[in-house]
């Protein structure tokens, strides 16, 4: 494990610092950059996000990074977003009028409906054989947040029940979005970031 | 299932944990990391650090004592309040490692400002900090810079509900601090039917965490001092409801065994 770099995405929104703290915890060796030549040489790539999706997408131009996270998902190499950072990865959001997003993943990402906001601990169901997310079925993670994933139910790996289902994991190939926050969820979120890190650079 | 949420708070004043009594007295209780590292250990659900001299000092937000915070690696969410005044403040706030911020002071009187933060960072990360109490049948609400208050009118705190806070922070000022107190006439009476309400202040017995759960507005309770007086004090609180509303008590594994 401790040969694994992950580069952590800085785009000047958001908290990479929990996320930084939580992969030394778990033994991965982390890079903290906005810099193509910087993060290019991890084996992962993190995107994290705590904020609106707008104002996100716009600091991701302004740096460059939206060009060279395309380009590198291109070369099949993994990138994994958390809460803003999986809707990030999408075709574009409704949050504040229409923002286009990455595009790595098809589909968008649409108000949560008549629940406003999703905030707390909830459990996650999944709902293909992907192998890498056996045994998440039950297990508890914190979300945080007011809007959700609608696409293809072929890119929802697990989803999550309010008064509705919606998906809190999507994958497309070595692209992975988790809406919630695993660096905040305790044991279980470590042990799960540990497990997709370690899979998606295996594989 | 979406658990309810039992969160443990830090009241910070002059850079110190302390121990506020209806946030008149103080007893000092040592650096906030410290406590924040308990929080973490004994699985509570949330923890929230509140500042409560930032703003009265015209200093802004401690980003300082939250960037420390942040190098611990604490692996339970972090809410912080004090001394946010702006967008930019709000965007540091969460830069430098909380999730959600509580806003107090601009509610009173520059709500504009509220509507750019929740811009900025998403109104999922905003919580509106109520100090409240009740007389004559209805809600006062506290300013604290001023030490007046008045009765809460629903024209008064409009960005409450234009759908940029998520939640309401209802502080039971009068009895904080104090064991077994929390008014929960506060939570029957407030307006704003559409926001969910985190119960905090004078709250320390499994009972009133149960009735207060009990109730569909009320997404979180929040616990200070009281955590820190007796063992497994999180563990006894969160197995008080009957209908397993919050998330088992479970202590961190330590990575070192």
């Amino acid at each position: 494990m401790t040969r694994v770099a992950v580069g952590l995405v800085d785009y000047g929104v958001g908290n990479h610092s929990s996320v930084h703290q939580s992969l030394q915890k778990i033994g991965v060796r982390c890079r903290v950059s906005d810099d193509p030549a910087v993060l290019s040489p991890c084996d992962l790539l993190l995107l994290p996000g705590v904020g609106a999706f707008r104002p996100a997408m716009e600091a991701l131009k302004r740096k460059g990074l939206d060009r060279y996270l395309v380009e590198r998902a291109s070369k099949k190499r993994p990138i994994v977003g958390i809460c803003l950072g999986m809707q990030l990865l999408t075709e574009g959001s409704y949050e504040g009028g229409f923002t286009p997003g990455l595009g790595l993943i098809p589909g968008e990402i649409v108000p949560l409906g008549p629940l406003l906001w999703h905030i707390g601990w909830n459990t996650v169901t999944r709902v293909t054989d992907d192998p890498l997310f056996e045994g998440i079925s039950g297990q508890t993670f914190y979300f945080n947040h007011a809007y959700k994933y609608h696409g293809p139910q072929q890119f929802k790996v697990c989803t999550t029940r309010v008064e509705y289902s919606f998906a809190s994991v999507v994958r497309r190939n070595k692209i992975i979005g988790l809406q919630f926050h695993p660096e905040k969820s305790q044991d279980v979120g470590n042990a799960l970031l540990r497990r997709v890190i370690e899979e998606l650079c295996r594989a | 299932m979406l658990r309810k949420r039992l969160i443990g708070v830090i009241t910070v004043k002059d850079g110190w944990a302390v121990q506020s009594f209806s946030y008149q007295r103080y007893l000092p209780l040592g650096r906030p990391e410290r406590l924040a590292e308990n929080l973490d250990r004994w699985g509570t659900d949330e923890i929230l650090v509140l500042s409560i001299d930032r703003t009265a000092k015209g200093l802004g937000p401690d980003l300082s004592l939250l960037r420390k915070l942040a190098a611990l690696g604490l692996s339970t969410p972090l809410t912080y309040g004090g001394g946010i005044r702006t967008a930019e403040d709000a965007g540091n706030v969460i830069q430098s490692g909380a999730e959600r911020l509580c806003v107090d002071a601009s509610l009173h009187g520059n709500q504009g400002a509220v509507r750019e933060m929740a811009a900025l960072v998403g109104a999922q990360a905003m919580i509106a900090s109520l100090p409240l109490s009740t007389g004559d049948g209805q809600i006062r609400w506290h300013d604290y810079r001023t030490r007046d208050s008045s009765a809460l009118a629903e024209a008064d705190l409009a960005v409450l509900g234009e759908g940029v806070i998520s939640e309401a922070l209802v502080i039971d000022c009068i009895h904080e601090g104090r064991r077994a107190s929390f008014d929960p006439r506060l939570v029957e009476l407030m307006p704003f039917a559409q926001l969910r309400l985190i119960a905090f202040g004078g709250i320390s017995e499994p009972s009133q965490v149960s009735s207060l759960l009990a109730s569909p507005r009320v997404a979180a309770v929040a616990v200070g001092n009281f955590l820190n007086y007796s063992e497994h004090a999180v563990q006894t609180l969160k197995r008080s409801p009957s209908d397993s509303s919050l998330r088992p008590p479970a202590y961190a594994v330590d990575p070192e065994r």
